[in-house]
């Protein structure tokens, strides 16, 4: 796997990128313990590694966080018990709440659960947890996750311009990102 | 007590792709038109973004929360129980569901007016699907020529013609119908993936063709081109060049001044007198009842509204629903088998296919060489077939969440992250619609149970698979994977057609016909019963096609509202 230009851009230090994440003003959904458990498993959806950022990095915990207080708020409970169920399956099987566990350590919680282990709920929350995952990651900044567009850049998603040339949709043509949100500048 | 309005010459319930059509010959000819929609103008700058959540995750555009309420039920056997049957493409807007479709505007083919006759005389009669309803239309290809040429003007289609006055050109579809001219705009633009798959079809000696499409590819109609910025789907156009009626025929009829329109105004029930004449529509409004006298009503409601009105609209002249007495509103209703039946194809390349951008199947290569009669149907133990359109738009969520074709263990993690890096961007899909018909078990009746707010039963839908149309569907899988193979796809796969969902094209239940005892409304689109109401849409269909309904949809409703300008007196005096 080669490491593209859009890659590269994608790699800023995560520190900011978080730092851009916490809208003091916004409302959020989660306590501080359900906060940190959804960030340790997006984490682990869609690591950090060699290609960039991951899906914490990219704000998939803050779209969580801030769409159950809005759009999601009727998910909400189901979330937080998902959350329990995932913590209590984690302490029965690697001995520890999920969010205290290393990443080989919750890679091998989840792995059991969708290697078709477990709880059948828990893995029903764990397909629900991989969707709002992909939402917060690739979805449009707009809604608090995939800040300054990052995510695109994991799928080399050339970004929703409103108008495009013919040669955009050569094949060969690597369009310059375009990382706006379609609502704005934010 | 209802608030009685002014009179009017013509009520037209809904302003959406076929009353928003229907509203533009009638105020033209000088009659004074109310256009009842119950729901109201979106802004394309607001309303209108490029954003997959908003439009495709969220369904914020296809559906309002009327909508959501009074979404039909569906159940699987014509005994069974029903239940709540998912999203609907229905919606409450000015211009209605042409806000968000994907613009494919197609001539349907001679065959499909002619499908018994045509059937019997090169089959025989043992060849139509046991079980259906399926008659020839009342009128023929010829007849609505005039009218398909009207509406590509009017509401604005682009494509390359394939048969004009019968001579055949092999950059447009060789196997529509004789047209009397070009299109009045080019196809939309080409680009390298639909290039390499109109290559792929030629070496199988297939005649690849560009979608005709309802989306400007060079400015008119006062608005610009396309922008191809790939949220298309589902979504409205913030540039105005998808010709919803809301941006052509609509505001084509506001500038004769003869149209009103009364927005955010549900229509509960169609008036009838004592004899059978159709009085007017009564219609809520905030929280209030009025009634809108008419001395004609077209309704254009979509076809689930469409029989909704007219079973729920009985009198002492109706006891079972407006021009129901010989029990056929409701009948002879069918969905397309499309994507929604299970019938697809897809593909995985080896190479980027940059298929981000585009306009959905707009934006599309077609065959038609595995739909209608277009092939020997000796021995094969179906009719009809399908079209097959590849196109371009890919919308990033959808992207990552696909298929990962069984090349990464699990579909999440460092692994999986790697394939979607690389392959996110190289797959692609066949959108399949195949030729439906109706039958004896294919139905839509008021549900017994649900409600929507009002406390009126919404429509139940009773559909169920279907032999006939699971071969044809399969035939054209097996086509489309054939394609994509001689495109040098790495893989592919196929879908399971085994039918009956609710779909996005649905037709029938108030259909057209010669016979009174089977169908709802004539030639023209008027009730045999209630010779002063017309009905608009996909509910006057007896056969699908296998393609997309609208542009047949706004040629139809033309012809009904051309027929009552003309013959205003016989039908309103």
């Amino acid at each position: 796997m080669s490491i593209t230009r859009r890659t590269v851009l994608a790699l800023v230090p995560v520190a900011a990128i978080r730092c851009a994440a916490q809208n003091p003003n916004q409302p959020r959904a989660l306590t501080p313990a359900q906060r940190r458990t959804t960030e340790m498993l997006v984490d682990r959806i869609i690591p950090a590694d060699e290609l960039g950022p991951g899906a914490l990095e990219c704000g998939a915990a803050n779209y969580i966080d801030i769409q159950m207080a809005d759009y999601l708020a009727p998910q909400r409970e189901a979330w937080v018990a998902g959350l329990a169920a995932l913590d209590a399956f984690a302490l029965e099987t690697q001995g520890s709440a999920f969010a205290d566990l290393s990443a080989e350590k919750r890679d091998a919680v989840l792995m059991r659960l969708t290697d078709n282990g477990g709880p059948q709920t828990l893995q029903g929350f764990f397909n629900t947890a991989r969707t709002y995952t992909l939402q917060g990651t690739f979805g449009d900044p707009h809604y608090g996750g995939n800040i300054g567009g990052k995510g695109w850049d994991i799928i080399r998603y050339p970004g929703p311009r409103p108008a495009t040339s013919a040669d955009m949709q050569k094949m060969d043509h690597e369009a310059e990102p375009y990382r706006r949100s379609a609502w704005g500048n934010e | 007590m209802a608030i009685t309005l002014k009179p009017v010459d013509v009520a037209v319930v809904g302003l959406g792709a076929a009353g928003g059509v229907a509203v533009l010959p009638l105020c033209r000819a000088g009659l004074k038109v109310a256009g009842i929609e119950a729901g109201t103008w979106m802004d394309p700058h607001k309303d209108f973004k490029a954003d997959e959540i908003h439009n495709n995750t969220r369904g914020l555009i296809t559906t309002g929360n009327k909508i959501r309420r009074e979404a039909p039920t569906i159940r699987n056997s014509p005994t069974g129980p029903s239940r709540r049957g998912g999203p609907s493409p229905m919606m409450n807007a000015i211009g209605g569901t042409s806000i968000h479709y994907h613009a494919q505007s197609w001539r349907l083919k001679p065959w499909d007016f002619k499908t018994v006759s045509e059937t019997t005389k090169r089959y025989g009669r043992s060849y139509i699907p046991q079980g259906s309803t399926v008659e020839d239309w009342p009128i023929s290809y010829d007849d609505l020529e005039p009218y398909y040429d009207i509406a590509e003007i009017e509401v604005g289609v682009s494509g390359k013609a394939g048969n004009i006055k019968g001579k055949l050109d092999k950059e447009g579809n060789i196997f529509e119908g004789p047209r009397q001219r070009e299109y009045p705009m080019p196809h939309l633009r080409t680009c390298d993936y639909l290039e390499m798959m109109k290559k792929a079809a030629r070496s199988l000696g297939w005649n690849p063709f560009h979608s005709p499409a309802a989306i400007n590819s060079v400015p008119y109609n006062g608005h610009g081109a396309c922008g191809y910025h790939g949220y298309c789907d589902r979504g409205g156009c913030h540039l105005q060049a998808k010709n919803s009626t809301c941006f052509s025929t609509i505001p084509k009829a506001q500038a004769t001044k003869n149209l009103t329109i009364f927005d955010r105004a549900q229509v509960t029930r169609i008036v009838a007198d004592a004899n059978g004449k159709v009085m007017g529509v009564s219609y809520i409004f905030n929280d209030l009842e009025y009634f809108q006298p008419a001395k004609a009503v077209l309704v254009g409601s979509y076809t689930y509204e469409n029989v909704r009105l007219l079973l729920l609209s009985k009198s002492k002249a109706f006891p079972n629903g407006l021009g129901n007495n010989k029990g056929q509103v409701g009948k002879h209703y069918f969905g397309h088998w499309d994507a929604q039946a299970g019938a697809s194809a897809s593909a995985l390349f080896p190479m980027d296919l940059n298929i981000w951008y585009g306009a959905i199947l707009s934006q599309g290569v077609v065959i038609d060489e595995w739909a209608d009669d277009s092939f020997d149907h000796s021995g094969l133990g179906f009719i009809g077939g399908a079209s097959m359109t590849v196109n371009t738009e890919k919308h990033p969520i959808a992207a990552a969440g696909g298929s990962t074709w069984g090349q990464v263990p699990r579909n999440w993690g460092s692994d999986w992250k790697r394939w979607i890096h690389q392959n996110a961007g190289r797959s692609a899909s066949a959108y399949i619609q195949t030729n439906t018909f109706p039958y004896e078990t294919t139905f839509l009746d008021l549900d017994p149970e649900a409600k929507d707010p009002l406390g009126d039963p919404v429509i139940r839908v009773t559909t169920m698979t279907r032999e006939n149309e699971r071969k044809a569907a399969m035939h054209a899988q097996d086509k489309a994977v054939e394609w994509f193979q001689a495109a040098g796809a790495v893989m592919t796969t196929k879908g399971n057609p085994n039918g009956p969902n609710l779909s996005t094209h649905t037709y029938g239940g108030t259909r057209m016909g010669d016979n009174p005892d089977t169908s709802v409304v004539d030639k023209w689109g008027f009730a045999h019963e209630a010779p002063n109401l017309g009905m608009l849409g996909g509910s006057v269909f007896g056969t699908s096609g296998a393609r997309n309904p609208t542009l047949t949809i706004q040629a139809l409703a033309w012809r009904t509202a051309e027929h009552l300008a003309k013959n205003w007196k016989s039908i309103a005096g």
